[in-house]
């Protein structure tokens, strides 16, 4: 590498992008209080009760969200249950939306005016606090927690359960003693990645909290409301912590997973039969589960399709003419998580591989702050991003370029950094996957080691990019959090309309936008997946 | 005057951590030869080639390529291009793409490329196959495309990395030949990475034998295999019977040592100075000695009396075990169906002349 001054380069200003934004601004929020800050925040004690409330949730709601998970998880993997592609349909939808969708559809089906509290019991209960919560994201992250188990319960060897079946094991005791011990560690991680979405959830808890505050809202309130800079940044680094400290646990987990994928592709075995009755009863499981995620969506359509759910049914098309009317937000969503989805697998493809086939000193460094912010709440990302750069220098740099503001470059970059985790985890392992000798060839025919990333490697990782840039762009079109600090009304995306239509109770508005948003999620994750030729569906978030 | 090294190491040695995989390697490798380094898995030999190549820095030492010091080259610049035991082709681009890639680095024009790569392709009999993906050819056509891409480039030196160790053997035999008469029609310097001794001994114009980072001997195969100067050596390179010996006495460039209960006239190896009384081993080939029935005559021969222990026929030859004063020998007898096996008490005839003196090991 010392050898060829334009690697250096470009390293170098990879380096440079990564100290200005992501070390940079997640500084910045940690540092705005400073000691007296902390000391007069932390004696203040009004953070004690939201950070309360969100251990609270986080506990209930990730509890439910992995046994539903699991159980639809255990369905698929291990039961000969019939509609399983429906099914597998049934539980990419929820990631492709924002998970706030589900707080939206519930305050309509059990609001004050609900479609079936007040129009079928005539009733007004108060839906808001702790257990609309629960309920709500109990729902919108059990496909997340399902996504992850089922990802880990297929590495379980088939051929170790056929063995033991064949010693005299019966099927439960092949579960408890082979499944479960080898699955262990990979639960245990899929189980704190859900805690940590459920933790860092903004959009749900900020819809139907009401008085429940959880940290990511309090944070919300304290800047929106009352300009409190300082203690927002306080509350959300109580939060960062808290995400910091189970995406540890997570990763010492992860690594004990190892011995889970020994001999990686998974055999094409079958696995040992299931009794008849269990898979019944998953059966009647997954429906169950299906038919409220139908019932979400399906909520959601009719909604805005009709004139004022619940009260009026008719139909009507003038929510789709307001969309029509209204459709910059949408059209930003798509050109920002297009840019940032475009610049997210350039960045994460030249990273990976320096830090994958480069041996310099920081490689590790480099490698950890790239995956920091899969740890990082969007809340926090978007804090730092309005602390770092919402200053005159800023402004001044605008004018220079003749623009009003640069909050739309902005959202781009911080959607870009935010995402490179995923993006760039996977082009790690994709690069583990392409021998050495593949760059050593290009090398010894006179390639520099730049020309043979191009020529060579770049063509072979074309899945892994598919996966970095599918999952950037959705992750992208969904998050709220993220976005909402850092939008003005030119640079507004959709899910800020989203959340502003919900907030002004326009439940048709908000239908049409996410159903506009989530017809561009599915159609771009289909015209990628045509082109990659395969879905790729894993480490998507909300947030 | 004219520097016939083409290669030369000098004192090279690389650390990996504490340990050396190379250490203190010097050699020289004439322009135009097939030069092999050979040795057990982790002697360091791999990593010789790969210092060569610029993929690795050796940390001390120096590299020369035609008469260059090479050490702060680019591995990309180097002109050495390379053979994996793997193939390492491209696997999203055509055969033709695969071999062109080179050419296409070297700003050649579209037309230039398309006659060379399919001279190139003509050169190693893939004639007509340019359109295939690596992954539709077998192994062995994989490996001419290898070669193939290697070679278009016309580099300085071709090195190769075990590349037929992922073959099955016939075809492993056969690619040998090919590329022994590939390097003699082209005359370029090969330097060839194996551990299979047989391929050395067979391809190679010089042989340098590596173990535990250090070049052990370095020289034509045939010294290698008869006059090996240590025991790892000798044992290495081919099934060998290594006798402890003592000298009786040293004249005139001959010593008399001691074969079973007789004594033998044995030439001393320029390098081995020895005097009465020493422990030496003698190296002799089982291809060398020869079964005579107990009662045979001497016949200018040293004859040692033993009993065949077992037997094991091996197709174009027999191979015996005979047990000679508590110790086995191992005795080749070729043309097996030309007589009837021995058995039971026996002589071993030996050619005095056949025999190669190795020191003791001191530790």
């Amino acid at each position: 590498m010392r050898r060829e001054p334009v690697l250096l380069l470009a390293l170098l200003a990879a380096i440079g992008l990564v100290a200005a934004f992501i070390v940079y601004p997640q500084i910045q929020v940690v540092l705005v209080p400073g000691p007296d800050g902390y000391v007069a925040f932390l004696s203040g004690g009004t953070w004690v009760k939201p950070l309360l409330n969100s251990l609270q949730v986080t506990v209930l709601s990730t509890t439910t969200a992995v046994v539903l998970g699991f159980v639809f998880a255990y369905a698929m993997v291990y039961t000969p249950i019939p509609w399983k592609p429906f099914f597998r349909i049934i539980g990419i939808l929820p990631l492709l939306s924002p998970p706030f969708v589900v707080a939206a559809v519930y305050v309509l089906l059990f609001g004050p005016r609900g479609i079936i509290s007040y129009g079928v019991f005539g009733l007004s209960p108060s839906v808001f606090g702790l257990l609309g919560i629960w309920g709500v994201q109990t729902i919108a992250f059990f496909p997340f927690a399902y996504q992850l188990i089922a990802d880990v319960l297929s590495r379980s060897d088939p051929r170790l359960e056929q063995a033991a079946r064949n010693l005299g094991a019966g099927p439960w005791s092949v579960f408890r003693s082979v499944t479960l011990p080898l699955s262990g560690p990979g639960l245990g991680a899929a189980i704190l990645t859900t805690a940590i979405y459920v933790l860092e959830d903004f959009g749900n808890p900020a819809l139907i909290g009401g008085g429940f505050n959880v940290l990511p809202t309090q944070a919300y309130t304290l800047i929106e409301g009352f300009g409190d800079f300082t203690g927002a940044a306080a509350v959300s680094t109580i939060l960062l912590l808290l995400a910091l400290s189970l995406y540890f646990a997570k990763t010492r987990l992860d690594r004990g997973r190892s011995f889970v994928t020994v001999g990686g592709k998974a055999s094409s075995m079958p696995r040992p039969p299931v009794p008849p009755m269990l898979t019944r009863a998953c059966f009647v499981a997954c429906c169950a589960l299906a038919g409220v995620i139908l019932l979400v969506y399906g909520t959601l359509i009719v909604s805005a399709l009709t004139l004022y759910f619940p009260t009026n049914m008719s139909f009507t098309l003038d929510h789709f003419e307001y969309l029509g009317a209204h459709a910059t937000s949408l059209q930003n969503s798509f050109v920002y998580s297009m840019l940032a989805a475009i610049g997210c697998s350039a960045f994460a493809l030249f990273a990976g591989f320096v830090v994958q086939r480069g041996s310099w000193p920081g490689r590790r460094i480099f490698d950890f702050l790239l995956i920091m912010p899969a740890a990082v709440p969007g809340i926090f990302f978007g804090i730092g991003y309005l602390t770092a750069f919402n200053q005159p220098w800023s402004d001044q740099l605008a004018e220079l370029f003749g623009q009003r503001d640069l909050r739309a470059q902005l959202i781009v970059i911080a959607l870009l950094f935010w995402n490179i985790p995923v993006a760039y985890q996977a082009i790690v392992v994709g690069l583990r996957q392409i021998d050495r000798s593949i760059d050593e060839a290009a090398t010894s025919l006179g390639a520099s080691s730049l020309r043979g990333f191009r020529d060579v490697l770049v063509p072979m990782l074309g899945g892994s990019v598919q996966v970095g840039f599918v999952t950037t762009f959705v992750r992208a079109v969904t998050t709220l959090s993220v976005v909402i600090f850092l939008f003005t009304p030119r640079s507004t995306t959709a899910t800020i309309t989203i959340f502003q239509l919900v907030n002004d109770f326009d439940w048709g508005g908000a239908a049409a936008f996410t159903v506009g948003d989530v017809g561009m999620a599915v159609i771009v994750l289909v015209i990628i997946g045509r082109l990659g030729g395969r879905l790729a569906v894993t480490g998507f978030r909300g947030g | 005057m004219a520097d016939v090294a083409h290669l030369r190491l000098t004192h090279v040695t690389k650390r990996f951590g504490s340990t050396a995989a190379v250490d203190d390697v010097s050699f020289e490798v004439p322009r135009g030869s097939f030069a092999t380094l050979l040795g057990p898995s982790g002697c360091g030999k791999t990593t010789t080639l790969r210092m060569i190549a610029g993929f690795y820095d050796p940390d001390i030492g120096d590299i020369e390529l035609g008469g260059r010091r090479i050490n702060n080259l680019p591995a990309h610049r180097r002109g050495a291009a390379m053979v994996f035991q793997d193939y390492a082709l491209f696997p999203h681009m055509t055969v033709s793409d695969n071999v062109g890639y080179g050419l296409r680095l070297q700003r050649k024009s579209k037309a230039d490329i398309t006659t060379k790569v399919e001279d190139t392709l003509k050169f190693v009999g893939l004639t007509g196959l340019g359109d295939r993906q690596p992954n539709q050819l077998s192994g062995g056509q994989q490996q001419r495309v290898a070669v193939a891409r290697a070679l278009v480039v016309e580099p300085e030196i071709l090195l190769l990395d075990e590349p037929l160790s992922n073959l099955d053997a016939k075809l492993r035999e056969s690619l040998r030949w090919e590329l022994r008469a590939l390097q003699q029609r082209l005359g370029m310097t090969f330097v060839y990475v194996t551990h299979d001794q047989d391929e050395a001994l067979s391809l190679s114009d010089w042989v340098a034998v590596m173990n535990a980072g250090k070049v052990e001997q370095a020289g034509a195969p045939w010294e290698i295999y008869y006059h090996p100067r240590t025991a790892f050596l000798a044992d290495f390179v081919g099934a060998v019977n290594l006798v402890p010996s003592t000298v009786r006495e040293v004249s005139d460039g001959t010593a008399i040592v001691s074969v079973g209960s007789t004594n033998a006239p044995v030439r001393v190896p320029a390098d081995l100075s020895l005097t009465s009384g020493a422990q030496v081993r003698l190296c002799i080939r089982p291809e060398s000695l020869a079964l005579r029935s107990p009662t045979a005559a001497a016949d200018g021969q040293v004859m040692v009396p033993g009993t065949v222990a077992r037997k094991a026929f091996l197709g174009d030859l027999m191979r015996y075990w005979v047990t000679v004063e508590g110790r086995e020998w191992i005795v080749d007898q070729p043309d097996p169906g030309a007589a009837m096996p021995h058995d039971g008490a026996v002589q071993i005839a030996i050619r005095p002349e056949r025999i190669h003196l190795i020191a003791e090991a001191v530790s």
